[in-house]
């Protein structure tokens, strides 16, 4: 749906008799996924979808409902008359905020318009195509390749209004071997056919060299994590950790610290090239740049307007996207730097251990090698790992270039040469 | 209801398709969150819209859409067969083998004494304000929170083969929990009741304003609680906390789909291997692992799966031998049986069923024995109560779980909390050092709402249980530092 659209459909909807404030929140996505493993498509599936969230408020009373048919206006009709009597039954909340009623620019930072033009044969094809490079090298392979066409909207009572066109594509591949594995994605907002054939190589290439790994005792060792690794810890640890209000509190890693955190910059912004995204929140809030972590020394975390009206604090809006920043040295020269050391490819499962001091565990995946002497020499077989992230960013030591990573949320991650990594346990 | 359905399996069946199945759903959900003395949301959802699978020229294809008419849904066939076609650019050697199955009629229906939806929202309220306002009184708790979630799934099932099939499941979930904060530190404590398919009548408000002084008191007990000690240590998993273990270390590792390699690039394959079947060692003698679609009130009860198979009961592990898989059609043929096992399931309209964990459950103890004389035959180790850390390989080999509250055992006695404690080990180490069970009268069944498979990821629901079960000789290792 284009912004002229959207605007006349949430006009319509704010038109419909109603008491208080209304906010409209339209969501919209046409998206192509095709799996394939063992050479073969092995599912393949077209997904379109439109959500419309109705928010009423009445003084301190808020609630929501969503429907998905946003060419019945009489449900529509029905789901506003209906929110507003939930919302008479609710409790009041001194948290709930009025709408801000500002209209944004539509930046469409994360639009692409050449990926516009990918249909479900095209996806197919490149599939096929990857397919085809896997039984050529005798090696399995197994992944997704999915391209997503989407847009967001917003308006509210109070004239508010926000719309716009992203696009998000996502592929990633696995090729294993006879005994071993090797991984490699390509995310952002647009794909082309040499993006497919460039991950389907290195993935195919990291598999021939994690043949028949050995045992590496696990115990405390530098570390390369390749920048898949390093996004799925940072989300993580976003998630768990940057959040003013419980930093406040006493609830967060952060109570109480006043520490550097290595040098280091984590930050969100919309309009970071690597991986662009929306630049406004559900709530119809302008994303602007948030620097969390700058230089390692920590700024004010994500902090709602409640929470800031109440303190004084400036808003903060849950981001986006997240960015780490890096001092750009290649991933052969992290290598040639490390005498003794462990290269990580990918990280898996990765959970909480310990809010307190940002602990988590996880395992590494699909193509884990040891370096001596400056040189990747062998694989190794896979292990469970034990740190907490505050220790990791303390004992980044070397980091490359951001690039685009995370297929649950848009980041740009470098790689990081992290010592004193703790494995503590073997996988199979 | 069925005669749109009907339509786009025959337009299919006419086109050529040498299957096709169409299902409509209808989901309505409700999510109402408190926080401290107030609701910080209520959420409702109403969602509809259908879903077409054809298998054409041997490779699948599926489409769906939320506008529910014939005109649409000749559009959606068309598309699902386009794009059959375009999975047909890399086709499986030997083909798609679909496992037969009788045409079926099935109405199902699950238990629902107090609808949800017709429960006034300020019962809803007081209800989980009035625990917050149980655990608030605690000084040392500075956030209070708790929800209650509700779903029903009305669902129309046709397939080319003649089966008409409707259901219409009701779910229902709730939890509180509780932050305290001193002594340097702050911990959560949580009570999840336990989620099913039933409805309003499974929460009394007692039981929330009960568990909640315990909640308070056992998450300010956290705080001051001694760091767990590390090595190889007797351990005693309460009900909820290894029904967490069954569903991360049987039930993925036995879905056929991933064993057959279908899920190696996001959630990973399998060490159960299809030579295992029959004969390979999973646990003790005292282990023995219930796959059952058809249990009363199990999130997976359902009545048929997306596959129009209808819900069975099989045993997974027998006395620690490992005996079959979870399936769905496509699969079962993989390991010589002629019936899918009926555990394909979507999590939505607009998402393809996948083979997904059943309701799964230990067995209870054939000789009597109580939580107490259990715990008597451990001279030190640890008990681990509910959910925390759960992290698995993608194998379901090594993995390491945590508790939500573990206490240290002494000479057959709990002897003060500890903190930061995870078991770590291997699955088959794992399920081989179980030496005890207790009977069917401590066994408790617990929900999973959240388990997450497929790429994209879609989310599914299934029922475990167990009862409080004895595990010797397990590693301990703790997530924070000395």
């Amino acid at each position: 749906m284009n912004r002229q659209q959207s605007q006349d459909l949430i006009a319509a909807i704010l038109e419909i008799p109603h008491e208080g404030e209304l906010q409209v929140l339209l969501n919209g996505v046409e998206r192509l996924g095709t799996r394939f493993n063992d050479c073969s498509i092995s599912q393949n599936v077209l997904k379109q979808q439109a959500t419309l969230t109705l928010s009423a408020r009445l003084e301190q009373k808020k609630t929501s409902v969503s429907i998905n048919a946003l060419d019945d206006q009489e449900l529509i009709k029905r789901s506003v008359e209906q929110v507003f009597a939930t919302c008479r039954h609710m409790p009041d909340d001194e948290e709930v905020m009025p709408a801000l009623g500002d209209v944004l620019p539509s930046t469409e930072y994360a639009f692409n318009a050449e990926s516009d033009t990918i249909e479900i044969e095209t996806v197919g094809a490149w599939a096929a195509q990857a397919c085809s490079a896997g039984a050529a090298a005798g090696i399995d392979l197994a992944g997704l390749l999915a391209h997503a066409k989407m847009f967001t909207a917003y308006g509210d009572s109070a004239g508010g209004f926000a719309h716009e066109r992203y696009h998000r594509s996502n592929y990633h591949v696995t090729a294993t071997g006879t005994n071993g594995s090797g991984w490699a994605e390509h995310q952002g907002v647009s794909i082309a056919q040499n993006d497919v054939m460039t991950a389907t190589g290195r993935a195919i290439d990291k598999c021939a060299g994690a043949q028949d790994p050995t045992v590496f005792e696990p115990r405390p060792v530098t570390v390369i994590l390749e920048p898949q690794a390093v996004g799925d810890l940072m989300a993580m640890a976003f998630w768990y950790g940057f959040d003013q209000r419980a930093k406040d509190e006493g609830r967060s890693p952060f109570s109480d610290f006043d520490a550097t955190l290595g040098r280091l910059s984590f930050y969100s912004d919309p309009a970071e090239a690597a991986f662009p995204t929306v630049a406004f929140s559900s709530d119809g809030q302008a994303l602007a740049k948030s620097v969390w972590l700058d230089e390692g020394k920590l700024q004010q975390l994500f902090t709602n307007r409640y929470w800031a009206n109440k303190n004084g604090l400036a808003v903060k809006p849950a981001p986006n996207n997240l960015v780490l920043s890096g001092d750009g040295t290649s991933l052969d020269d992290l290598i040639r730097s490390t005498d003794d050391g462990i290269l990580v490819t990918r990280f898996w499962y990765i959970r909480s251990t310990d809010a307190r001091t940002l602990g988590f565990t996880g395992m590494t995946r699909d193509g884990t090698y040891r370096i001596e002497n400056g040189e990747v020499t062998h694989p190794v077989v896979d292990m469970r790992w034990n740190e907490s992230v505050l220790k990791v960013l303390d004992n980044v030591v070397a980091s490359g270039k951001p690039v685009a990573t995370g297929e649950f949320m848009a980041m740009a991650m470098p790689a990081l040469k992290v010592e004193d990594f703790h494995f503590s346990s073997l996988s199979n | 209801m069925f005669d749109l359905l009907k339509l786009a399996c025959n337009t299919a069946s006419k086109a050529g398709c040498q299957f096709a199945d169409a299902r409509y759903l209808s989901i309505r959900k409700q999510r109402v969150v408190s926080r401290d003395h107030a609701l910080s949301s209520c959420s409702d959802g109403d969602d509809r819209g259908f879903g077409v699978r054809v298998l054409y020229q041997g490779a699948w294809g599926f489409a769906s859409s939320p506008t529910y008419t014939a005109d649409e849904i000749e559009k959606v066939v068309a598309q699902a067969m386009r794009i059959a076609r375009a999975s047909a650019m890399a086709l499986r050697e030997d083909g798609v083998k679909w496992a037969p199955e009788p045409a079926l009629t099935l109405d199902f229906k699950s238990t629902c004494r107090q609808d949800p939806f017709a429960v006034a929202l300020e019962d809803k309220a007081d209800l989980l304000i009035a625990a917050n306002g149980v655990m608030l009184k605690n000084k040392s708790i500075k956030r209070a929170q708790g929800f209650l979630s509700f779903k029903r799934v009305q669902r129309w099932y046709v397939n080319s083969e003649g089966s008409e099939l409707h259901s219409d499941v009701t779910s229902s979930e709730s939890a509180i929990w509780a932050i305290a904060v001193g002594n340097d530190d702050f911990q959560e404590r949580n009570w999840n009741a336990p989620a099913s398919n039933q409805g309003f009548e499974c929460y009394r408000k007692q039981e929330f304003l009960n568990q909640a002084e315990r909640v308070a008191a056992e998450a300010e007990e956290k705080l001051s609680a001694r760091l767990s000690p590390e090595g190889d240590f007797d351990i005693i998993t309460d009900s909820e906390n290894l029904s967490l273990t069954i569903h991360e270390s049987v039930g993925h590792a036995t879905e056929l789909d991933r064993v057959m390699g279908y899920e190696v690039s996001m959630a990973g394959s399998s060490f159960v291997t299809r030579d295992k079947q029959g004969d390979f060692r999973y646990g003790s003698d005292q282990v023995t692992l219930m796959a059952d679609n058809t249990l009363e009130n199990g999130l997976a009860t359902q009545g048929f799966d997306d596959d129009g198979v209808p819900g069975q009961r099989w045993e997974i592990v027998r006395d620690g031998i490992f005996q079959t898989y979870s399936s769905g059609r496509e699969f079962a043929h993989y390991i010589g049986e002629e019936r899918s096992r009926g555990s394909c399931r979507a999590d939505h309209w607009s998402s393809i069923p996948i083979v997904r964990i059943p309701n799964l459950f230990l067995m209870p103890g054939k000789t009597p024995l109580s939580p107490d004389e259990l715990m008597a035959d451990v001279k030190h180790g640890l008990y681990f109560e509910g959910m925390d850390s759960f992290s698995i390989d993608q194998w379901r080999l090594n993995f390491q779980f945590g508790g939500n509250a573990v206490w240290e055992i002494k000479n057959g006695k709990k002897a003060g909390m500890l903190k930061a404690a995870l078991y770590q080990s291997r699955t088959p180490t794992f399920w081989n050092a179980c030496d005890a069970t207790c009977d069917e009268n401590y066994w408790q069944p617990h929900g999973v709402t959240n388990c997450g498979k497929g790429d994209p990821m879609q989310i599914s629901q299934m029922t475990h249980g167990a009862a409080p079960t004895r595990f010797r000789k397990i590693h301990i290792c703790r997530g924070r530092d000395s």
